[in-house]
Formats: C-alpha cells, sequence, structure tokens
C-alpha cells in the first residue's frame, strides 16, 4: 500500500451558500464516504482546515507573515490515504460526494515520496 | 482520524437541518430582537456548519439537536461579548442581563410559541402576500434564497429584494414578537398564507418537482406547528386545511408519468397514492367530526372532496353525488368562477355530458385571465365527448392560446391530439 494526500480545494467557502437541506445530504453523504474508506482500511486521517491562516515568507532575510490568499482558492481540507497506486487513489477521490454538489470542487492526488529513512 | 463513536448513525431525520434552522432563527432573534433577525439567521448557518464540519469527521451526535442549540448558544454569546451594540439593545431596550443565558430558550414549549408568534408577524396584514411567503420560506422554513426563486420561477434576485423589504416591515411593524397580540384573531391570515405556500407547490405547472414537493411539505409541516401549540383554541380549521392538504399530497407522485407529463385524475394509478399520507387527512377529519363545533368552512368541504377522490378504489367508482353535494355547499361559500367550473366537471359525471355542457356555457362571461385557459380546455373535454368535434376544435383554438405554460400545453397537445388539424 502506498500513502497519498489528497487536498480539497475550493474558492472561498462553498459550504457557506448551501441551503441547510444541502449541507444535510453534505455531511450525511461526506460522513458516509469517509466511514466507508476507514473501514476498508484506506483511510489514515482526514482534517478540515481553517479557511484562514498565515503564509511566511522570507524577504531579505526576514520573515514576513502574510495574508495567504491571493487567489480565491484555498485548500479546505486533506485527506491522507492509503491506496495500491495511483489509479485506485483517483477511484478513490472520485468517489467523494462533493462532487455531485454544483460547486468547484477540486481534489489533488498526491503520492507522498518514499525515501529511505524517512517514511 | 479519530475513533468512531458507538453512537454513530449515518443519516439525520429527513430535513432536520431545514427543520432545525426555523427553530433556531425564531429563539435567537426573539433574544436578540426582531430588528437582528438577520444575525440571527447568519448565527444559524453558521451553527449548521460547523455541526457539518464536525459530523462528517465524528459521526453524528447522540443529540443532535442539543449539540445544534449548545453551539448556536455559544456562537450568541460569543457575538454578544464581542459586541458594545449588542449588549445595549439587550440591556437597555429589552431588559435582558446579556450575561446571562436564562432568556436564550431552546425548549419545545418555547420554541413552538415562538415559530408562532414569527408566522403571525410575517403574516402581518401591512407585508404584501408575496413577502410574507418569501419570508416564512427563509426564516421559518429555512429555504435558502435560491431555493424559494427555483420554487417560484424567479431570480435570486427578486427573491433577495423582497426578503430585505420584508425584513426591514418586520421591524417596523415590530409585529407579534413583542406584543401578546390575539393570535386566534389572526389564524385565518396565517391559513390561508399556508394555503398559498401549498398551492404553489402542489401547482404541476412547473417542472422542478423536488423543490414543489418540499413546498407541500413544508406547508404541511406548519400546519402541523399551528395544530400542536396550545395557544390555538379553535384548530378546527387548522384540521381541515391539515386534511386538504394531505389528502391532495397523496396523490403529488401520480401525477406525473416518467417523462413527466401531467396525468389527469382519470388515468392515475391509485395504488401510486401514498396511503399513509391519505389516513393522516382521515385523522384530521375525524378530529373536526368528533369535536363539538358544526363547520362548512372552505377548507373542510375542499378536504371533504379530496378526501372522496382518494377513497374511490376506481375513477369509475367515485362518489360524484356526494362530490356534488360538497361542491353545492362549496358554492355557497365561495361564489367563483372557478368553483362553478369545477363543479361542471361533477355535474358531467352525475348527470350526463348535455347538463355538464349547460353548466358550463354561462361561465364564459365570468371567467377571469387565470382560468381562460382551464375553461375552454375543460369546454373542449365535454365538446370531445359529445363528439361535437367541430365546436370542440374552437375552444382547443382558445385553451392554447391562452396557455401560459409550457407542460400544460404539451398536456393540453396529447390529450386532444386528434382535434389538431392536419396542415
Amino acid at each position: 500500500m502506498k500513502e497519498f494526500m489528497l487536498f480539497i480545494r475550493s474558492e472561498e467557502q462553498p459550504k457557506a451558500d448551501l441551503s441547510p437541506e444541502q449541507l444535510q445530504k453534505h455531511v450525511e453523504k461526506i460522513g458516509n464516504y469517509l466511514r466507508r474508506l476507514t473501514e476498508k482500511g484506506h483511510m489514515k486521517s482526514a482534517q478540515p482546515l481553517e479557511t484562514e491562516g498565515k503564509i511566511l515568507a522570507s524577504k531579505n532575510g526576514t520573515i514576513i507573515d502574510g495574508p495567504y490568499n491571493e487567489t480565491k482558492e484555498i485548500i479546505s481540507g486533506y485527506y491522507h490515504i492509503l491506496a495500491k497506486d495511483m489509479d485506485e487513489a483517483i477511484a478513490i477521490a472520485k468517489q467523494d460526494p462533493r462532487f455531485e454538489e454544483d460547486f468547484n470542487w477540486r481534489i489533488e492526488v498526491r503520492p507522498i515520496k518514499k525515501v529511505e529513512g524517512i517514511n | 482520524m479519530k475513533e468512531q463513536k458507538n453512537t454513530y448513525t449515518s443519516s439525520l431525520a429527513e430535513h432536520f437541518f431545514r427543520n432545525e434552522y426555523g427553530k433556531m432563527v425564531v429563539v435567537i432573534s426573539r433574544y436578540l430582537g426582531i430588528n437582528q433577525i438577520e444575525t440571527a439567521e447568519d448565527i444559524v448557518q453558521e451553527t449548521l456548519l460547523k455541526a457539518v464540519e464536525n459530523w462528517q469527521q465524528n459521526g453524528m451526535p447522540p443529540n443532535p439537536e442539543g449539540w445544534l442549540y449548545t453551539t448556536a448558544k455559544n456562537i450568541t454569546l460569543n457575538i454578544l461579548k464581542r459586541d458594545k451594540n449588542f449588549q445595549k439593545i439587550l440591556t437597555k431596550e429589552r431588559n435582558i442581563d446579556f450575561k446571562t443565558e436564562e432568556n436564550l430558550n431552546f425548549s419545545d414549549n418555547y420554541i413552538s410559541d415562538e415559530q408562532l408568534r414569527m408566522m403571525l408577524s410575517c403574516c402581518h396584514p401591512n407585508i404584501p402576500e408575496n413577502t410574507q411567503i418569501a419570508l416564512i420560506l427563509k426564516i421559518l422554513c429555512g429555504f435558502s434564497i435560491k431555493e424559494i426563486a427555483n420554487a417560484y420561477q424567479t431570480s435570486t434576485e427578486t427573491i433577495n429584494k423582497r426578503l430585505v423589504r420584508g425584513r426591514k416591515l418586520l421591524r417596523d411593524n415590530h409585529v407579534g414578537l413583542q406584543a401578546n397580540v390575539n393570535i386566534n384573531k389572526q389564524l385565518p391570515i396565517i391559513l390561508k398564507t399556508i394555503y398559498l405556500i401549498f398551492n404553489e407547490g402542489y401547482s404541476p405547472h412547473f417542472k422542478n418537482d423536488i423543490i414543489q414537493f418540499d413546498l407541500c411539505l413544508e406547508a404541511v409541516r406548519i400546519c402541523e406547528i399551528i395544530i400542536n401549540n396550545p395557544h390555538i383554541f379553535d384548530k378546527t380549521e387548522s384540521h381541515a386545511l391539515a386534511a386538504l392538504m394531505y389528502f391532495n399530497t397523496s396523490r403529488f407522485k401520480a401525477r406525473f408519468n416518467k417523462d413527466n407529463e401531467i396525468i389527469d385524475l382519470k388515468h392515475q394509478e391509485r395504488n401510486l397514492w401514498d396511503q399513509r399520507l391519505i389516513q393522516r387527512g382521515i385523522h384530521y377529519l375525524n378530529l373536526i367530526m368528533n369535536g363539538n363545533k358544526e363547520t362548512i368552512s372552505k377548507y373542510f368541504i375542499l378536504a371533504s372532496i379530496s378526501m372522496h377522490h382518494c377513497l374511490a378504489t376506481h375513477y369509475s367508482k367515485t362518489n360524484w353525488n356526494e362530490i356534488l353535494m360538497l361542491y353545492d355547499i362549496l358554492l355557497n361559500i365561495e361564489n367563483s368562477a372557478t368553483v362553478k367550473l369545477n363543479r361542471a366537471v361533477i355535474i358531467c359525471e352525475v348527470q350526463g355530458i348535455e347538463a355538464g355542457i349547460e353548466s358550463l356555457k354561462p361561465l364564459e362571461n365570468e371567467i377571469n385571465k387565470a382560468n381562460t385557459y382551464l375553461f375552454h380546455a375543460t369546454y373542449t373535454d365535454f365538446l370531445v365527448r359529445k363528439n361535437d368535434l367541430e365546436s370542440a376544435r374552437v375552444h382547443f383554438k382558445k385553451a392554447i392560446k391562452t396557455c401560459k405554460n409550457k407542460r400544460d400545453l404539451n398536456f393540453l397537445e396529447k390529450k386532444f391530439s386528434n382535434l389538431v388539424p392536419i396542415l
């Protein structure tokens, strides 16, 4: 089994515009999805992220913490999963019920690099 | 990922969020004051968002309502702590010590009373009807602006404007939430608005069935809130309206075929009618029959008519005589062209096609813009049954000309396809 990071990307906070009815469908579907992944042993961890944060950048030797959302797109959460290969990781990401919603959700699938002595 | 709790349930009660939305908004806006209704709506939306993030990770809590109420309470109190303006409003204008939370009460009885008060406020006579409806759907039913716009086939901007204006009217009129107004006296207005919401949902003109069906369910649910509230003394009318809506809703899904075309009562598959809903309707009619009050109200008559349709195992087995009698009574209450038009259809079944046509004829001068199409469509139907195709064609053309929406037009053209002149 290989490890993958799935980064959930969206513009601003799409959920803020969902109606109560849509929010309920969202929580039920995503909840079931995460539970299924856990039961099948794919899930290592999953967390949502706050929409606000800081980006640290070094400039002429000093570290500046600046506003980080220069683009509207943010990472709103991540899954750390186990999958056989990239294809399976993509298949898992595709099943995310977010894609059934009328918003521009994007999921970035990134294999975790195997480095001798680190992981 | 955190360990799943054993109490995990994968789903909530149907429309749980929507229902809880309305409950929390009324309680919080009661606490912060009607001026702050938009803040209350924002707080509740934030509460639901928090629930989503937490629950999708950890599973639903054993007591979802309690979880929501605690969270909503915390958000409200946090806003109060930060905002001196709110503190002033609460202490000076409303005489509430904002440091205590005793007035932020989420008990069932309190919620029910506040929902009723809010209905009363939304239905204030100074507020236009379509604004009343938008306010109720947004505040009490937790519909989003987009959902209301979809249901009413209009733009989100229009609905938003209506709501902004509506909230202002709520403030200006200070209705209900302050004074202990006579809820019982205002009840007919509330019931009328509920019936409007229901009819909008029940009307088969629009194709968005899911949202339309939801409108019907919400209308029934608001009516149930009234029925369950102990401050309403006379529930006869509420029971009658609930019965009417249950009977009609029971047939909702049988009215369309798989291509989403309208099927009329005669051709509906009756085993698709929802017996559970029919039983609810009968339950409420029984409550009226067993009560002390004699009633011949419009809702009661309409409910009784609808019940007769629901109970007939086949179109030909419908108790037309009884229904005609009910229409005669209805005519005494509401002497309108629409009632007469419907009555003509029943006369046709009881006394034959000639009598039906005779009762329809004089209506030509009485009909208004809204029911012109229906008049000509009914006339066409009668004349086709009489085999007077030439006259039928005249009315068919008029019906098509006055028909305002595509779905009705499709129905009409299909039903009378043999009348369409071959070019």
